[in-house]
């Protein structure tokens, strides 16, 4: 069981710019995958991508979830199947409370006619909430909407509990966190982890491998996977930069 | 307190544009103002898309044709009529109007007697209380575009709500009006006049529906005066048939201090035009000027505002928001006018449309016109579809696309809900609300 | 009528060397016109112009036809300002010139016309960075030059009665069809009586690197000037055209009203510049349109100083694909001065974009309104316009108004408007006056700073001259 992708490639629809290259990885259950680069090698394009994002154009290859293919699913689609983005950058959605939007989320998950039974879900949320020690107040807040960097990022990993994914991306999930707020969503996304679930995260700096370990490190540079590693590949990346693997990429 | 009037006869057939005031139980110096109207109306022509205050409306197919004074509704129909008139959990006082007969008048509570609220059927204000009427009855000039229909209301009206706090008085429930349009092609004129003495503070609450899917004309004023220091909070939810025509035209004045927030969320109506004048007589007073539309189908809504400074140091804030889908019109043409003198003004004006269909069309004009220096006025207006990328992150989750578009045009229009203080009226209205958008 | 010879200005600056100071301007020679179609407007005036110019029989028509439109009109004052009704059009004189072709060497031009333009400062200007002038003294040009190199690069660039007789099939093509006759009165008015104003034609590809200029004088009391101008770019050319207008100050009021259509075709850039300056006793109503075909770029820069009303919106028919049309406009209206200015942006193409930018202040009792209209009719795709209008107020007894007009349908498309009214706080001159500035001084920065970021969009010349204009006018509106 896995979320494996062959071949990618995937260009910007509206200008025709190439990202990605032929990206090949296979992220299996139980295990948590690190994808490494420097600005602009196509880290963000890939978890879009994988969303099923619509400024992206897939010009070629395949990504399997569990040995189906999601390119022609929607994004609502790929989501009921298992596929969780926390993103880099999450969008603020005015007048739509916290609360209403998961809950819509949960709710597309229940077949037709069937609702979502609202005191186990405020239980489940409060719990969630609490472990990631976030206000009861961001229930009744508009999404995203006046929420700080690591109230924002803290908010994805709260989607990701309460939807329960089995493969989950995180994109730049430490961007705009304080050391503090780290440790939580770290233990946040720490906790999920389990033989049922496979990870990816994507980031530019080392620093949140500290808390989230890796067991597999890739380097991505210019649409590709250029470089597999354990995590001391990480800390190979942070001593000596993105510089080298340029430079033997370019030889 | 219940109290129903007897309904009078009158001749169904006729139309309303040749049958001559409709005068009702009214008393006999009621009826000379009615007359006068009733001349008004009929020497006006009908407006024409060149005339300012229609520009953007097609007033081809705006039509009085073929209505005819509404006529009493059956006893079943009114018991089912006062079943449906489900509105807030807690008020200080309802009542009920069917084709502008008064079901039902009921007071809840000691709130409004023991205060010395005089609250009472418009009908029973014009015959006991004539110097109220002569006062602040209809007492602004129709300047937006519809004198004409503004003199059809005066010389028919004969249904709506009075209410006239005295001054220090809090009423701390809302009250609250419904009026129902029953049967083909008829007209109801309802009416709602409301006085705030002196630091008063209430919250008055319309409902305006339809019994059925039927062709009907409603032609409603609303008369707001807030005095010196007073803080009146007043909503209109307006649900009227998908054939009907309407009507409603607003207009409120401000004295010193004094504060007034008005919303009209328009569920109904074919056709729908609603005006509304703010004038700020007072320095320090202050208008907010809500609106909140839901398009749908081949509706059109034609919305034309005014704000007025007289005095300095008023401010006025104005807040529309349209969703539109299928083949929906919407029209917005606001204006904020800074008379000489009038310093220290600070007027807003927003207009924000979400479209949501290849078909649908919003129109928006805000305008400015200033003759003081020292003011601080913006308006704006935007139009656009929905924000891809939020739809993206609702699908991330799950959701599907047709359910994101509702919880974001939900969002978008509610937001403007926030403003309103009470959060039980509030609630409320993301209810109606939620039952249109579905 | 007044024969009063002022005395040249005692100091010219080198950096000013356009001159469009209404001081500059207010100065006036003694008529001499050897064809005057007098006083009044009938068919019997348009029959007389088209015998002067000894114009085709399609013209005659075109202009008799134009007259009934015009006179079926009625004033537009059901929106536009009741001022327009001082205007008596049977007391203006709407034909005069001297019977010379516009010559083509300066020493050519009869002297006294020579002076006034020499006055405004042509045509060094020409020496020194214009391809191209052309100077309408009433209702005639009387001087007329394109630099060599770019008249061999196939560029037109003459009067446009030279042009419908020289080059009628580029002329018929596009005369009238940016702006149709009945467009409005003074559009109607325009295509009855035009004289004078330019004709241009760029051919594909060529970039015309400097600009063409034009220069618009009324010498002439209750005298009513009505050039026309056709500027075409074909294919992938480019091209800058600057106007500057003046007049003395006469007891009575005079009118202008020209009619000006640009077609920009594909991949074709055109940018307008106009500096209008008219003494504030003229009723200036202009009507200027452009059709901007596939990837063509319209840019007016539109900044009205003088007249009495000016009525003026700029438009631009965005009629192909990724077309791009942008308004900059700047508007000061002193005292007795109403600038009635906006911008018309038609969308008609796929992901066509404008933009409008409009600045105005209000000083004394001046009055500046702006009117826009912006429309995106539906099944259009990745159609945006923005618009931003700021007015300053100076003084208690200015006015300021703005009327936008925005229709957007369809999902595919978005529009952005917003508009301010602010005026200077008593602080910041407070600041400005404790650091030793005086009131005019500080009020003049104040009001610099508030359309500093416009006027750097003018050609540098221009952007100097608007400033001191700027300061000019600010000086006499404190105290």
């Amino acid at each position: 069981m896995s979320l494996e992708i062959r071949n990618l490639h995937a260009r910007i629809a509206s200008n025709g710019t190439e990202i990605l290259k032929g990206l090949d990885l296979v992220i299996e259950k139980g295990k948590v995958h690190a994808v490494m680069g420097p600005n602009g090698s196509g880290k963000s394009t890939l978890s879009k991508v994988i969303g099923g994002h619509p400024d992206y154009e897939i010009t070629e290859g395949d990504i399997l979830l569990d040995g189906t293919n999601i390119l022609g699913m929607e994004p609502d689609v790929r989501s009921r199947n298992g596929l969780f983005l926390a993103m880099q950058y999450p969008m603020e959605i005015p007048g739509v409370s916290n609360a209403n939007f998961i809950r819509a989320a949960l709710q597309a998950r229940l077949p037709e006619g069937e609702e979502l039974e609202a005191t186990d879900y405020y239980a489940n949320l409060y719990s969630k909430m609490d472990s990631l020690e976030m206000d009861r107040k961001f229930t009744a807040r508009s999404v995203n909407e006046g929420f700080s960097g690591g109230e924002k990022k803290r908010n994805e990993i709260l989607q990701m509990l309460m939807l329960a994914p089995k493969y989950c991306i995180l994109d730049e999930t430490d961007s705009g966190l304080d050391i503090d707020a780290l440790r939580i969503v770290a233990n946040g996304v720490n906790s999920y982890r389990s033989a049922e679930v496979g990870m990816l995260v994507i980031t530019h700096y080392q620093r949140l491998l500290d808390y989230i370990v890796p067991d597999i490190v890739h380097v991505l540079w210019n649409g590709q996977i250029v470089r597999h590693g354990g995590k001391e590949l990480a800390l190979e990346l942070e001593e000596r930069g993105y510089d080298f693997i340029k430079e033997e990429n370019a030889a | 307190m219940s109290n129903t009037l007897e309904p009078v006869a009158t001749q169904a057939t006729e139309s309303v544009f040749t049958a001559g005031p409709d005068f009702a139980s009214h008393p006999e110096a009621f009826r000379a103002s009615q007359s006068a109207a009733w001349e008004t109306f009929s020497s006006l022509p009908m407006p024409r898309r060149t005339d300012e205050t229609w520009r953007f409306t097609d007033t081809r197919k705006l039509s009085l044709d073929g209505f005819v004074r509404a006529e009493a509704v059956t006893d079943a129909e009114q018991a089912s009529l006062l079943l449906r008139s489900k509105g807030l959990g807690k008020t200080s006082g309802r009542m009920v109007f069917a084709n502008d007969r008064l079901l039902v008048c009921e007071m809840h509570g000691e709130d409004l007697r023991a205060k010395g609220v005089l609250w009472l059927p418009l009908e029973q204000a014009i015959a006991e209380h004539p110097e109220l009427i002569a006062r602040y009855f209809m007492q602004e000039k129709t300047v937006l575009g519809s004198a004409k229909f503004a003199a059809l209301h005066a010389s028919q009206v004969r249904a709506g709500m009075v209410l006239v706090v005295p001054k220090g008085v809090e009423i701390s429930l809302p009250v609250e009006t419904f009026h129902w349009l029953s049967g083909e092609n008829a007209s109801v004129f309802p009416h709602t006049l409301i006085v705030a003495g002196e630091n008063s503070k209430f919250t008055v609450v319309d409902h305006f529906a339809s019994a059925g899917e039927t062709t009907g004309l409603a032609i409603g004023v609303n008369d707001i005066v807030a005095g010196a220091g007073s803080k009146v909070t007043y909503v209109a939810i307006q649900d009227w048939s998908r054939s009907a025509t309407a009507f409603h035209l607003n207009a409120t004045t401000v004295a010193r201090d004094a504060s007034s927030l008005a919303l009209r969320l328009n569920l109904g109506g074919a056709f729908v035009r609603d005006e509304a004048v703010s004038r700020l007589r007072g320095p320090g007073g202050r208008s907010d000027m809500l609106s909140v539309t839901t398009a749908l189908g081949s509706q059109i809504f034609d919305q034309r505002t005014l704000q007025v400074h007289e005095a300095p140091n008023a401010a006025s804030d104005l807040l529309y928001k349209n969703a539109l889908n299928d083949t929906a019109r919407t029209v917005f043409t606001g204006l904020i006018r800074v008379d000489e003198g009038a310093h220290k003004t600070d007027a807003y004006q927003k207009v924000r449309n979400l479209v949501l269909s290849e078909e649908a069309e919003a129109n928006s004009a805000p305008g400015l016109e200033i003759e003081a220096d020292d003011v601080r006025c913006t308006h704006g207006a935007t139009s656009g579809a929905l924000d891809e990328d939020e739809i993206f992150y609702f699908q991330s989750r799950g959701i599907p696309r047709r359910v994101a578009q509702q919880l974001v045009t939900f969002g978008f229009l509610s937001e403007v809900f926030e403003r309103i203080p009470d959060a039980d009226l509030a609630a409320h209205l993301s209810d109606c609300l939620h039952g249109k958008l579905g | 009528m007044s024969t009063e010879l002022l005395e040249p200005p005692t100091s010219v600056s080198p950096a000013s060397q356009i001159e469009i100071d209404r001081s500059r301007g207010d100065f006036v020679y003694p008529e001499q016109h050897e064809f005057d179609a007098g006083t009044g407007l009938s068919h019997a005036t348009i029959d007389y112009i088209v015998d002067v110019k000894k114009e085709p029989d399609w013209i005659r028509e075109f202009r008799h036809k134009a007259l009934d439109t015009f006179l079926a009109k009625p004033m537009p004052t059901h929106w536009a300002s009741k001022d327009l009704e001082n205007i008596v059009f049977q007391n203006i004189r709407y034909y005069l010139a001297n019977a010379k072709r516009p010559t083509r060497s300066w020493e050519d031009v009869p002297d006294d016309v020579k002076k006034t333009f020499e006055r405004l400062g042509i045509p060094e200007q020409e020496r020194k960075f214009l391809a191209g002038v052309e100077a309408q003294f009433d209702s005639e040009a009387v001087y007329s030059n394109i630099k060599a190199a770019v008249a061999d690069q196939g560029v037109i660039f003459t009067g446009s009665t030279e042009g419908l007789i020289k080059h009628p099939e580029l002329f018929k093509k596009w005369f009238g069809k940016v702006i149709p006759t009945g467009d409005n009165k003074f559009s109607a008015l325009n295509s009855a009586v035009f004289s004078g104003g330019s004709f241009i034609y760029i051919p594909p590809g060529v970039k015309v690197r400097h600009p063409l200029q034009a220069y618009f004088r009324i010498n002439a009391e209750n005298f009513g000037q009505f050039e026309r101008t056709l500027i075409i770019a074909d294919e992938g050319s480019e091209v800058m055209y600057m106007e500057g207008c003046t007049a003395p100050k006469f007891e009575t009021a005079t009118l202008h009203s020209a009619v000006v259509e640009l077609v920009a075709m594909k991949g074709a850039k055109i940018q307008y510049v106009t500096v209008q300056n008219w003494s504030n006793n003229v009723f200036n109503l202009v009507t200027k349109r452009a059709i901007a075909h596939e990837e063509a770029e319209v840019k007016w820069i539109d900044c009205n100083i003088g007249s009495r009303l000016t009525m003026k919106y700029p438009g631009v028919v965005l009629k192909g694909r990724k077309a791009r049309g942008e308004v900059i406009s700047i508007a000061l209206a002193g005292d007795g001065q109403h600038q009635d200015t906006g911008a018309k942006m038609i969308h008609a193409a796929d992901e066509t974009t404008s933009n409008i930018v409009s600045k105005s202040i209000s000083l004394g009792s001046g009055r500046s309104t702006y009117r826009g209209l912006v429309h995106i009719p539906k099944h259009l795709k990745g159609c945006k316009n923005n618009t931003e209008c700021d007015a300053l107020l100076i003084n208690p007894t200015s006015r300021t108004d703005t009327y936008p007009a925005i229709t957007v349908r369809g999902t595919g498309n978005s529009s952005q408007h917003e508009a301010s009214v602010s005026q200077i706080s008593e602080e910041q001159i407070f600041y400005m006056m404790s650091r030793g500035l005086t009131e005019a001084q500080a009020m003049s920065l104040s009001v610099n700073g508030f359309v500093n970021d416009l006027v750097r969009q003018f050609p540098m010349e221009y952007s100097v001259e608007l400033k001191r204009l700027i300061d000019l006018e600010m000086e006499g509106s404190v105290g």
